[in-house]
C-alpha cells in the first residue's frame, strides 16, 4: 500500500482528502503545517507529499525548498495545491524536481488518477 | 531775480568804466605817439635845413643872436629839449636848451654813413630823440648840429581834463540807455531761462512765453521746440514707463514659472538641441541625486550613471512616450529593493514661430514609488482575494464531489459534508460581501447614511444575535450598558457589522466555556462600546497588523477559524467614517479588549 502524506491547515480539507485517498486505497498520514511535516519527514518516508501552500508556521514554499536542500536524494513526488497558478511559483519551483501543481479548486478524481497513472508507471519493485 | 537785475546793472557799470579808462588810455597813448612822431620828423627836418648853411652862418659871429637862439625862442613844440652845434672834435660851439634841460654828451659819429641820422640818448626820466646831420665849411666837415626832443611820456594832464570828461560824459549817458535796453530784450530771455528751470524740474505743461515784438520769431521757435522737446520727453518716460513695466512683468513672469516648475512635485529637465542641460529644478536633487547647478550645461552622459536613466535622458524615444525605471543607488549600500521607481517621460520642445525647429526635450522624472509599491499591494491584494475566494471553494468543491461519489455515501458523511458546504457557502457569502464594502469603502462609495439610532438596542441586538446563535450556548454572555445610553447619528447597517464583526471575532477566538462581554460608557462628549473575551489574545507582533486588509495571524488557534483577514480592516473603516476610533488591548493566552470611542456631536 502506497503511503501519502497530506500537509494542509484547512482542516475541513484534511478530512475530506484523507477520506477520499483512504478509500481509493491509499494509507493516508496528515500534518497541519510544513514544521510538522517535516518532523514527520525525519521518521519516514511518504510515497507521494501533497500540500497546501498557504499554512501557518511554515509554507508549502518553505517546506518544497527545504525537503529538495534536506533530502537530495529524494524520489517522492511532490504535489502542491495552490490558489494561484503554476507560473506565479514558477520562480522557486523551477529547481525543484519532481514537483507538480494541482490548482484549486481541487478535483478529487484529478488527483486521484494523477497518483493512479504515477504509482502504475513506477516499475513495481 | 530782482538780484539779478541789480548784478547786471553793476555789471553794466563797471563795463562802462572800464570802457571809459580804455577810452583814455588810448586817447593819451595815441596824443604821445603823435608827439614822438612831430619829434621825429621836425628834428630831423631841422638837421637837415642846418645842414644845408654854411658852417659861418649857423655859428654866427661874436654880437649877433646864433641860428639857434632863434631856434630855441621860434620852438612852439613843448617836448623841445635843446639843440646843439659841435666841431668835428666835439666840442661844444653853440648850445641853445630849454629850461632845466642838460644836454646830454654826444657821441661822434663812427663814419660818413652815420653823420645823417637818429638816435635815442639819455637814461631813466630824462630821454632824448636826437635828430643829428653834419655841418660844411667849402665843402669840409667841421662840425654836427644835435636837435633834441624829450621823449614823451604817459602823464596825463589837467589840460587833458577836458577831452576825458567829454568823452566820458557821452558814456555815462549812454550806459542807462544801454541797460534799460538790455533789460527789456533780456525779459523774454529771463522767462525763457524761468521755462527751462520748470523743464527741468519736470513740470508737465511749461507756460507758454509771451513773444516780444523783438524776439517774436525766435520765441515762437523757441515754443515749438519747447513743445516739441516737452512731448519727446513724456514719449521717452511713457516708454521707459512701458519699459519697466515689461521687464517687471516680465521678471514676475520668470520668477512665477520658476516657482511653479520649483513647486512641481516631477522634476522637470530641459535638455537643448546640443544635448546638454539648459534648466533642472530643486526635485533632481531628490530623485537622481544630482545638484541642479552642477549639471547645467553638462551632457547627461556626464553626470548620469544608469543605463536605463541615460537612455530616457538621451531621448532614444521621444514622443511623451514613457519609461519606468529603477531609480539610481543615492546611497552606496542601498540595496535595489528600497531604491524610488521613476517614470521618466520626454516631450520634444518645438519653436512655434520658427518652422517648429527642435529647440530640446523636455524632460520630466517623475517619482511612481509610492504608485508602484501601490500597484504592487493592488496586485497582491487581488491575488489574495483569489486565494481567499478559492479557499472555501476548495472546500465546497471537494465536498460536493464527495457526494457524488457513489462509495461514500454513509448517511453520517452526507450530513457532515452537507453541514460543511453550508459554512462554506456562508463564509464565501460573507467574504464576498466584506470585499464589497471594502472595495466601496476604498473607492470612496461607501456612504455613510446616518439616522437617530438608540445605541442600547443596537448593541443589545447585536449581543442576542450571537448569545442566541449556532455556538452561543458554549460561552458565558455578559451584557453591561447603561440605561441612559444616548441615542446617535449612525449609519445602523454599517454600525451592526462593525459590532457583529468584534463580538463573532470575539467567540471565534475564545475557548467554549470562556467569558464574552459587551459593555457601554457615555460621558458629555463620548460614548465608548468596548468587547471583552478571553480568548486566545494577539501576540505582540500581529497587534500593529490585526487591521490589516487580509492579515492574519500565525498563530494555530487563529488559524484553524476560518476567517479572511478583512472583518477587522473593515470594521476600523466603519468607525473611521464615523469620525471614531478604534484600539485594542490583548495579551496572548488572556483575551482582547476592543474599544470603539465615538463622538456624541459627530454630525
Amino acid at each position: 500500500m502506497k503511503r501519502l502524506l497530506i500537509v494542509d491547515d484547512e482542516q475541513h480539507v484534511l478530512r475530506i482528502l484523507k477520506l477520499a485517498l483512504e478509500r481509493a486505497g491509499y494509507l493516508v498520514d496528515t500534518c497541519s503545517n510544513g514544521a510538522d511535516a517535516l518532523e514527520y519527514l525525519r521518521q519516514q518516508k511518504p510515497d507521494a507529499l501533497i500540500t497546501d501552500i498557504q499554512m501557518p508556521r511554515m509554507t508549502g514554499e518553505e517546506l518544497c525548498r527545504r525537503i529538495e536542500q534536506d533530502y537530495p536524494e529524494r524520489r517522492f513526488p511532490i504535489f502542491v495545491i495552490t490558489s494561484r497558478t503554476e507560473v506565479e511559483h514558477r520562480q522557486w519551483s523551477a529547481r525543484i524536481d519532481n514537483l507538480h501543481f494541482i490548482e484549486k479548486p481541487v478535483s478529487m478524481r484529478n488527483l486521484l488518477n494523477q497518483l493512479h497513472r504515477l504509482f502504475s508507471e513506477e516499475p513495481t519493485a | 531775480m530782482n538780484l539779478r537785475g541789480e548784478r547786471s546793472g553793476l555789471i553794466l557799470l563797471i563795463a562802462s568804466l572800464l570802457v571809459m579808462a580804455v577810452s583814455v588810455y588810448v586817447l593819451l597813448d595815441y596824443q604821445i605817439q603823435q608827439r614822438q612822431q612831430q619829434a621825429r620828423e621836425q628834428g630831423l627836418a631841422l638837421a637837415r635845413l642846418f645842414s644845408g648853411m654854411p658852417w659861418q652862418q649857423v655859428i654866427g659871429d661874436g654880437g649877433q643872436r646864433g641860428l639857434l637862439e632863434v631856434l630855441r625862442q621860434g620852438q612852439s613844440n613843448p617836448d623841445f629839449a635843446y639843440a646843439q652845434v659841435v666841431d668835428n672834435s666835439g666840442r661844444i660851439i653853440d648850445d641853445a636848451s630849454a629850461t632845466g634841460i642838460i644836454a646830454p654828451a654826444f657821441r661822434m659819429p663812427a663814419g660818413p654813413a652815420e653823420w645823417l641820422g637818429q638816435e635815442l640818448l639819455g637814461e631813466g626820466d630824462e630821454r632824448f630823440i636826437e635828430s643829428r646831420a653834419p655841418l660844411f665849411d667849402q665843402g669840409e666837415l667841421r662840425g654836427f648840429i644835435r636837435i633834441g626832443y624829450r621823449v614823451p611820456r604817459l602823464r596825463p594832464s589837467y589840460r587833458q581834463l577836458p577831452i576825458i570828461a567829454t568823452l566820458s560824459l557821452p558814456i555815462f549817458l549812454l550806459m542807462p540807455l544801454f541797460y534799460f535796453f538790455l533789460r527789456r530784450e533780456m525779459r523774454p530771455l529771463q522767462a525763457i531761462s524761468r521755462s527751462l528751470d520748470r523743464l527741468a524740474e519736470n513740470q508737465d505743461n511749461p507756460p507758454e512765453l509771451q513773444p516780444g515784438p523783438e524776439l517774436g520769431d525766435f520765441m515762437e521757435r523757441f515754443n515749438r521746440f519747447l513743445d516739441t522737446t516737452q512731448s519727446r520727453i513724456l514719449q521717452l518716460q511713457q516708454e521707459q514707463d512701458e519699459q519697466l513695466v515689461q521687464s517687471r512683468l516680465l521678471a514676475y513672469k520668470n520668477s512665477k514659472i520658476e516657482s511653479i516648475l520649483q513647486a512641481l512635485p516631477e522634476a522637470v529637465l530641459v535638455i537643448d538641441e546640443s544635448g546638454s542641460v539648459s534648466y533642472a529644478n530643486e526635485k533632481l536633487r531628490e530623485l537622481l541625486g544630482r545638484e541642479p547647478s552642477g549639471i547645467i550645461g553638462h551632457q547627461p552622459a556626464e553626470w548620469c550613471h544608469s543605463v536605463e536613466i541615460l537612455r530616457a535622458l538621451s531621448g532614444q524615444f521621444d514622443k511623451g512616450e514613457l519609461l519606468r525605471v529603477d531609480g539610481p543607488e543615492l546611497a552606496a549600500d542601498q540595496p535595489a529593493l528600497t531604491r524610488r521607481k521613476l517614470e521618466i517621460r520626454s516631450y520634444p520642445l518645438f519653436a512655434p514661430q520658427q518652422d517648429n525647429r527642435l529647440l530640446g526635450r523636455l524632460v520630466v522624472i517623475r517619482d511612481v514609488t509610492d504608485l508602484h509599491h501601490e500597484q504592487l499591494r493592488q496586485a497582491e491584494f487581488i491575488s489574495q482575494i483569489a486565494h481567499e475566494l478559492k479557499t472555501p471553494l476548495n472546500v465546497l468543491s471537494m465536498y460536493s464531489e464527495s457526494l457524488i461519489d457513489e462509495g461514500l455515501t454513509s448517511a453520517e458523511h452526507r450530513i457532515e459534508a452537507a453541514n460543511i458546504i453550508h459554512d462554506e457557502v456562508e463564509r464565501l457569502a460573507n467574504l464576498i460581501q466584506n470585499l464589497l464594502s471594502i472595495s466601496q469603502y476604498e473607492l470612496g462609495g461607501l456612504s455613510i447614511e446616518r439616522q437617530r439610532v438608540r445605541l442600547r438596542d443596537l448593541l443589545e441586538d447585536c449581543f442576542n444575535t450571537l448569545a442566541h446563535g449556532d455556538r452561543g450556548g458554549e460561552y458565558r454572555f455578559e451584557l453591561d450598558l447603561p440605561p441612559d445610553l444616548p441615542a446617535l447619528m449612525l449609519d445602523k447597517p454599517l454600525m451592526r457589522v462593525a459590532i457583529n464583526n468584534l463580538l463573532s471575532n470575539a467567540l471565534k477566538y475564545s475557548p467554549p466555556g470562556s467569558r464574552i462581554r459587551l459593555e457601554a460608557e457615555a460621558n458629555d462628549e463620548i460614548v465608548e462600546i468596548r468587547v471583552i473575551d478571553e480568548g486566545y489574545g494577539i501576540a505582540e507582533q500581529d497587534l500593529p497588523h490585526i487591521f490589516d486588509k487580509f492579515y492574519r495571524s500565525e498563530d494555530e488557534n487563529i488559524r484553524k477559524q476560518t476567517g479572511h483577514g478583512l472583518g477587522l480592516s473593515l470594521t476600523r473603516h466603519i468607525i473611521h467614517i464615523h469620525q471614531g476610533e478604534i484600539s485594542v488591548e490583548s495579551e496572548t493566552g488572556k483575551g482582547s479588549l476592543f474599544r470603539i470611542r465615538l463622538r456624541r456631536t459627530a454630525a
